[in-house]
Order: structure tokens, then sequence, then C-alpha cells
């Protein structure tokens, strides 16, 4: 699995394309977040900044890129060629994933570290990390999958939408309006119940039931993000 | 009957969906042997690679690799080489790293040097897989496949787009390889190189196997060709030749030595000279275009 994961970090770093999409762009947007969180702190709050910072860097940096990066290999049949070895399927994909996932929680680590240091620390630190590492672990999974259906990277700037946008959109809706009205179904949504999570444990006040409560959707929400990448990922072309 | 087969397939069948690619195939590769699997396009030779090769479970039937399910990678990669039919490496890694990333999934022991050096790469070393002809990914494909020796090696159309030094280079590597007992599987469409190499050709043609023998086996089975033209007004030829076009002739014979010397001692007695005269040995060719043609033998789908 390393050998494929070094392999992958060199191609990462020696193709600008991905660099700019799995690093500058979510750079730009986070850095963006950040100088204006007092607008945006005012339309939610602080906590609401954290989490929409975690999704932007979750889905561009980690979903988007895995599609990306998995659709690619498997369109130039590399998928097929370390098929060819002695290497698991678990190991071929683990080696895959593994340097776009460390660069994403490095850049969350540094991107959220550094809001907390202009913004302000958040108020139950382990339970916002459980919050994140959950959307990135259903992030990664939803990558996975969605790479299922993505033929080619090119192909992948169309089937990445509406996962990357929806999935920011619900936790501006969650993060912005609240649970007050619809809360069930603002819960049950991809990222709904994480997005609550964070702003409740970045802003304070969250009840350890409360937290507990919607720890399950967020559970549930990976658990159903890594059935449908074993159901959905595809190793082969289409003929 | 294969007594000890490297590979041992029975009653292989592979289907999509309704449509049946390969059936009720069976064929054994022996030790050592280099082994052609031919066939017309759509004939399922690629399927049955597939699942020989571990890419595809098989349908119904089974398939023994190295006395092992094709698809137990710890039990037969290790063991296993294969050159694919398309090259599927990383544009962005040298040709160093592909070789020592391929050769190190592979469990095989060997130097990425060593077989560069093999195939010709070694001032390539250092430049990135995008930036190589067709030619040299084929060749570096090639170098992955016989990294650490294996005892068993698949080779998928390995010449195509290789130049005629490069071929010729491939195919030495590929007799020293024989020479140490390595087994090889084969497919190719250039019959040339399967006449001249393979101990036994397996021939499809409609998801089954319709031929297998030695090269020599398989010629024997359909006649010699004589082909001659003759002046106008010349005398009718001895009665076994059959009239073609513009004056034109042909003699199919499975006694080529005897027909021809037949056809030389007319053409002396009758004072004619015999334009164009070619006598021709049955090769590979004509026995894979006698399956696509034989009325018995299914139509290609």
């Amino acid at each position: 699995m390393l050998p494929i994961a070094k392999s992958e970090l060199v191609q990462v770093l020696r193709d600008r394309a991905v660099l700019i999409t799995s690093l500058l762009m979510p750079l730009a947007a986070s850095a963006f977040f950040i100088g204006f969180r007092d607008v945006f702190a005012g339309i939610g709050s602080l906590g609401y900044v954290a989490a929409v910072l975690v999704f932007t860097i979750a889905a561009f940096s980690l979903y988007v890129t895995t599609v990306t990066t998995l659709a690619g290999r498997r369109q130039s049949l590399f998928l097929k060629r370390l098929r060819s070895t002695a290497a698991g399927d678990a190991a071929i994909l683990t080696g895959l994933v593994l340097p776009v996932t460390v660069i994403a929680l490095v850049q969350v680590a540094v991107i959220v570290t550094t809001f907390a240091v202009v913004g302000g620390t958040p108020a139950d630190v382990l339970l916002f990390v459980v919050a994140a590492v959950a959307t990135f672990a259903m992030m990664l999974a939803l990558g996975i999958g969605t790479a299922g259906v993505t033929t080619s990277p090119e192909h992948a700037q169309v089937t990445t939408l509406p996962l990357s946008l929806g999935t920011i959109a619900v936790a501006s809706w969650v993060g912005i309006t609240g649970t007050q009205d619809l809360a069930e179904l603002k819960r049950i949504m991809p990222g709904g119940a994480a997005t609550e999570l964070m702003v409740g444990a970045w802003n304070g006040g969250l009840a350890l039931g409360d937290a507990l409560l919607l720890l399950v959707p967020t559970a549930a929400w990976v658990v159903v993000a890594i059935t449908i990448a074993a159901k959905m990922f595809r190793w082969e072309p289409r003929r | 009957m294969a007594t000890n087969p490297v590979i041992d397939v029975d009653r292989l069948g592979v289907t999509y969906g309704t449509f049946q690619a390969v059936q009720d195939l069976s064929f054994q590769v022996e030790r050592g042997e280099l082994y052609a699997l031919l066939g017309t396009n759509g004939a399922g030779k690629t399927s049955t690679l597939e699942v020989v090769e571990g890419h595809r479970t098989a349908t119904t039937g089974s398939v023994r690799v190295l006395g092992a399910a094709p698809t137990d990678r710890r039990a037969v990669r290790p063991r296993t080489g294969t050159m694919l039919q398309e090259s599927g490496f990383a544009p962005e890694l040298t040709v160093a790293e592909t070789v020592r990333l391929i050769g190190r999934l592979s469990g095989r022991e060997d130097s990425a040097e060593r077989v560069l050096g093999l195939v010709g790469l070694t001032r390539k070393a250092e430049t990135r897989v995008a930036q190589l002809s067709g030619g040299e990914k084929r060749r570096l494909d090639f170098a992955t496949a016989v990294y650490g020796r294996p005892e068993l090696l698949f080779l998928d159309e390995p010449t195509t787009g290789l130049d005629i030094r490069s071929r010729d280079a491939l195919w030495e590597t590929v007799e020293q390889l024989r020479a140490d007992g390595t087994t090889i599987v084969l497919t190719t469409h250039y019959l040339e190189e399967a006449q001249q190499h393979a101990d036994r050709v397996g021939l499809m043609h409609g998801g089954t196997l319709q031929r297998e023998g030695t090269v020599a086996e398989l010629t024997r089975s359909l006649p010699a060709s004589i082909r001659f033209s003759l002046p106008p007004g010349a005398a009718t030829p001895p009665r076994q030749a059959v009239p073609l076009e513009d004056r034109s002739w042909a003699i199919e014979t499975f006694e080529l030595q005897r027909d021809l010397k037949q056809l030389l001692d007319w053409a002396a007695a009758s004072k004619v000279e015999l334009d164009g005269l070619s006598a021709a040995p049955t090769r590979l060719d004509d026995v894979f275009r006698a399956v696509g043609t034989d009325p018995a033998v299914p139509a290609p789908r």
C-alpha cells in the first residue's frame, strides 16, 4: 500500500491541475471565509464559519480530487496495471486515496487552527474533531462511489457538482438558519447533523444528550457512503 | 492431456448479460511451453485471457493457474508477469519509478536497471512515461512483466507498435526466458510470430476453441498451394490444376514436392514457361482464414 501511496503523492505533486484543485482552490476559499469571518458570523455564527471551512476542504480538496484521481487512474488503465500485481484491492484503493486524504487533513488542520487563532477557539475541540473526521470519512467514501460513475477526469467536473455544492449548501442552510425549523429534514441530509455538531461544538451550549443524538445520523451517513462506495466503484472502464 | 499443466482451463464460460463471449472452452498449458492463443475479432480470447490472468471471474467452468485460482493474487502474481494489451501506466511517473513500483508490487526481487537494460530503456530511466513513444511504452510494459524472472509470462499483443529491431530484441529476451524454463502465453495478431515461436497454438472462433496443436499439426490439415500463369495458346496443364482468372492456375496439394516436380516436368516437356510460379507451404494464416470461412464453423458475432 505504501509504495502506491508514495507514487500517488509524486503524481499529485507533479500534476499542476490537481495541485490547483486540491490545494489552491480550497486555500483561496478558506482565506475568503476567514477574511470575512465577521460578515459570515453575522449571518450565522463563528461555528457556521468553521463548519463551512471543513465542508469546503472536504468537498473540493478531498471529494473532487478523489473522484478525479480514481477516474483518471481507471481511464488510463493504471488500476488494471496495479491489479496485475500481488497487491490486493483494499491496499490499492487505500494507497491511491491516502495522499489526497492526508493533504486534505493537513489543510483542514492548518486552516481551522488559523481560524481559531484569529476568531477564537471552539468550546468543545474533541466533538468538533469527531464531527470533522466523520465528514471527511463520508466525503471520501462518496468520492470513491462517485468515481464509479465518472468516466474521466474531465467528466468529474460534472459528476462532482451535485454532492460538492450540495453538501456545502446543506452546511450553509443548517449553519445559517439553525434547526428550530425542519430539524428532522436538515439532520437527515448529508452533512446536516455533522454541521449542527460542528456549530454546537464551536459555539458551545450543546448538551451531551443532543450531541450523542446528532452523532447517530452523522455516523449513519458514513455507513451509507461506504455502502454506496462498495456498490458503485468499478475497477475497469465500461466496455 | 497435460500431466501437470501450469494453466488448466476446464469448460470455461464467460457471459456478459445475455451475450455468451466464451463457451465450453478447455485447454492446458504445460510448463516451459509457449502457447499462442489466437482468434478472430470477437472470438473471445480477450475474455479468456482476462479470466486466466485473474482480471475477471469465470461465469461457468474452472480455471487453475500454477495450481491456484487466478484471482488468488498472493498465490499467483509473485510467480506471474503480465504484459497487458494497453500499457496503463501513470503518465507523471518516470520510467525507473514505474518499474520499481510495479516490480515491488509484483512480489519478486530484481533490479530496475537490469530490466531497463534488457529492453533498451536505460537512457530513458528518468524520463516521464507521458513523454515516451508508443513503442517505448510497450518496451516498458515488457520490462515490468519480466521483472524478477516470473515462472509464467502473459504476453498480450507484445509487439504491436514496435519497430523491427525492438521486436527482434523482445523475441530474443523471450527465447532466453524460455530457455530458463518460463512458461509463456502469447496472444498476437502477427501470425508469423506465433508460427515462428509457439510450441502449440489454440485457435478461437465464436467463443470456442476451433483448432489446437503444433503449427505443423495445424498446417498439415490444409493443402499447400502452387500458383502460376500460362501464356496464350499454351497446352492444358496437369489435371489437378484449377483455372483462376487471367490465365492463372492453382494447384492445391498435400504433396507439394511431388506435384511441383510433376508440374515442372510437364512444363519442360511442353516447352511452356510458367510465369509468376510460386509454391507456398501452408501457413498459419491459411488455417486462420479457413476457420473464419469454414461453413462448419459459426460466423463471428
